[in-house]
């Protein structure tokens, strides 16, 4: 597989404040990753680099083999992109907004972006700002999605919606990659939004990636360990220790196993993969705390 | 992306227009009314004849033009209006995060400023065009007597509105891209722009080339000023200094002659530093190199400051 989406040492900074830091990512064709990370981790930082609306202060980004910076010209018409809170002309109808897709973009397929909004059963003479958040949501997407584009970047395309409006918003999401086989990133800063959706993960704390790779992956090598207190630092020259809790006498590791944990002191629990990204964004808050105390 | 400018100012375009129907909705009367009396009163005969009937005569059609001569000077702020509207749904693209939606179609950002950008112009150079030939039509008859140098008309005819509305465009367009705040960055351009025009109007004009200057005794005619933008004029001494006494002097110098009427002795004037008259002034013939410049300073310094909005979208706003 080849990477659709990839960022070596990439870093943006405002002032004297790193948004993002040191960011190498591959994401690779075909995939639906889901970029996860509490509010001002990164995630729009990183999404705007990658569709060029902002420079990179460090490193590089690659889309589809180029930079989305310099060759703007190249990049955009093979990308989707739908930002923050769906951004619309509200005085616009949602015909002068197919229209607006239609004029900006050559390779616009206006009978699919018809058919998806009368399948939506949005009225074509309705202004956009009449229209409730998950309808809007869902014109933002037929937007980017008429483009037809190789890859398309949804930022927190949930956040604002209610439980229907993202079922049906995803749902709209899987149906496109299914036809298509579009690369798909989607930013979230709940798992659980994206969890039925994604194939890949990202996860960005503090600027920085913590994790990232396959799902299947991510949930095959991470398990629960309760055993001996005393073994504990034992255990942490195998594996990787995410997260530790201690009693008096029994610790409690989240570990990234490195093969298999044999040991019949310890006693091992699956995870579920929502405890597994609350454990590396837990452990950046911790390790925000260490440095902030040294 | 021609018709997504268009309608992305479509409101702004429709205020634009409003002003313009409005004004010409008030001048044209106007500007009939003092066409037919200059007419009527036969004032060209007038101007080269200045038979006491006449004086009378252009003195009564100056006085026709009444309520609406005095408020039209005011009209010099429509540019600014103007300019501001147009830079609005520009800036109200970048404080609503809707320029994200443009700028992540197909057509590069560059593309999109220069086409938004222009639209914005022609849009204001029209305006400013169309203000231009309403108010020198409908000022016509009042620039055959007064002539148009003077600020009332000089501020509204010619080509210094299309300056003054790029000029307007440009410092919105320039607060706003930095400012990211529509409505706060269109009122400060406003100020902005009514602040540098007093300050050209009031100061850097009438240096814009050395003016002309003559001292005449009260017994000769002196030169003739009755179109010409005169900074100065009143009594003086010989040598043009302003008289700065009093009026007592007259009656110091006067001598009755028969009841009721004094003759005043330009000697004995001249003896307390009067008698003379002075004047300061740029001439008639000066007026289309006034205009240039102006033009030219508020078009150049408009261009610079589009260039700096420009930049800041391509280069700082994301």
């Amino acid at each position: 597989m080849s990477a659709v989406l990839e960022t070596e040492g990439l870093g943006k900074r405002y002032g004297s404040f790193w948004a993002l830091r040191d960011c190498s990512l591959e994401i690779a064709a075909g995939s639906v990753t889901a970029l996860v990370g509490p509010n001002g981790a990164g995630k729009t930082t990183l999404l705007h680099l990658a569709v060029g609306l902002s420079e990179p202060s460090a490193g590089e980004v690659r889309v589809l083999g180029a930079s989305p910076q310099s060759d703007a010209a190249d990049v955009l018409p093979r990308i989707g992109f739908v930002a923050q809170e769906h951004p619309l002309y509200r005085g616009f109808t949602v015909a002068e907004t197919l229209r607006l897709g239609r004029d900006l973009n050559p390779s616009w397929n206006d009978d699919a972006a018809r058919a998806r909004i009368e399948a939506l059963g949005l009225p074509l003479r309705k202004k956009v700002g009449a229209l409730s958040g998950g309808q809007r949501a869902q014109v933002a997407l037929t937007l980017a999605l008429a483009k037809r584009p190789e890859l398309l970047l949804l930022d927190e395309p949930v956040a604002s919606l209610d439980p229907l409006a993202r079922r049906e918003f995803l749902q709209s999401v899987m149906e496109a990659v299914a036809e298509t086989g579009m690369t798909v990133i989607l930013s979230s800063h709940l798992i659980a939004d994206l969890e039925r959706v994604c194939d890949h993960l990202v996860i960005l704390a503090g600027g920085r990636t913590q994790l990232a790779g396959p799902i299947d992956e991510i949930m095959g090598a991470h398990r629960l360990l309760t055993g001996p207190r005393s073994e504990a630092a034992e255990v942490a020259r195998v594996h990787d220790v995410v997260r530790q809790s201690h009693t008096e006498r029994q610790t409690t590791l989240l570990v990234r196993a490195n093969g298999h944990v044999y040991d019949s002191r310890w006693e091992l629990h699956e995870l579920d993969l929502e405890e597994i990204v609350l454990a590396y964004l837990g452990r950046d808050a911790a390790l925000e705390r260490e440095a902030v105390a040294s | 992306m021609i018709w997504l400018s268009w309608r992305q100012q479509r409101t702004e375009t429709l205020i634009t227009a409003a002003i313009v129907v409005l004004l010409a909705a008030l001048l044209i009367p106007e500007g009939l009314h003092l066409a037919s009396l200059y007419h009527r009163d036969n004032i060209a005969h007038c101007l080269n004849n200045k038979t006491p009937a006449c004086h009378q005569a252009i003195g009564d059609f100056g006085g026709h033009a009444g309520i609406l001569r005095t408020l039209v000077p005011w009209f010099t702020l429509l540019p600014g209006l103007i300019g501001g509207a147009l830079a609005a749904p520009i800036l109200l693209d970048l404080e609503s995060g809707t320029f994200r939606l443009a700028w992540t179609q197909s057509i590069t950002r560059r593309r999109w400023i220069t086409t938004r950008f222009s639209v914005a112009v022609a849009t204001s150079l029209a305006a400013g065009a169309l203000l231009a030939i309403i108010f020198t039509w409908y000022r016509a008859p009042l620039d055959k007597v007064y002539g148009s140098f003077d600020a009332t008309s000089f501020d509204l005819e010619g080509t210094v509105s299309l300056g003054y509305v790029l000029f307007a465009l440009g410092l919105a367009l320039a607060i706003g891209v930095a400012w990211r705040r529509t409505a706060p960055a269109v009122v400060t351009a406003f100020l902005a722009y009514v602040a540098s025009r007093l300050f050209v109007d009031g100061w850097l004009r009438q240096r814009f080339e050395t003016p002309l200057s003559a001292t005449w005794s009260v017994r000769e005619r002196g030169p003739n000023l009755d179109r010409a933008w005169v900074l100065w004029s009143g009594m003086s001494d010989r040598a043009g200094h302003p008289f700065s006494g009093g009026f007592d002097v007259l009656d110091r110098c006067a001598r009755a002659v028969g009841s009721g009427s004094k003759l005043v002795n330009p000697t004995c004037l001249a003896r307390h530093g009067a008698g003379y008259s002075h004047a300061i002034w740029q001439p008639a013939s000066r007026y289309w190199d006034f205009q240039g410049i102006e033009t030219a300073l508020f078009a150049g310094v408009g261009l610079v400051l589009l260039a700096f909005a420009a930049w800041w979208l391509r280069y700082r706003t994301a």
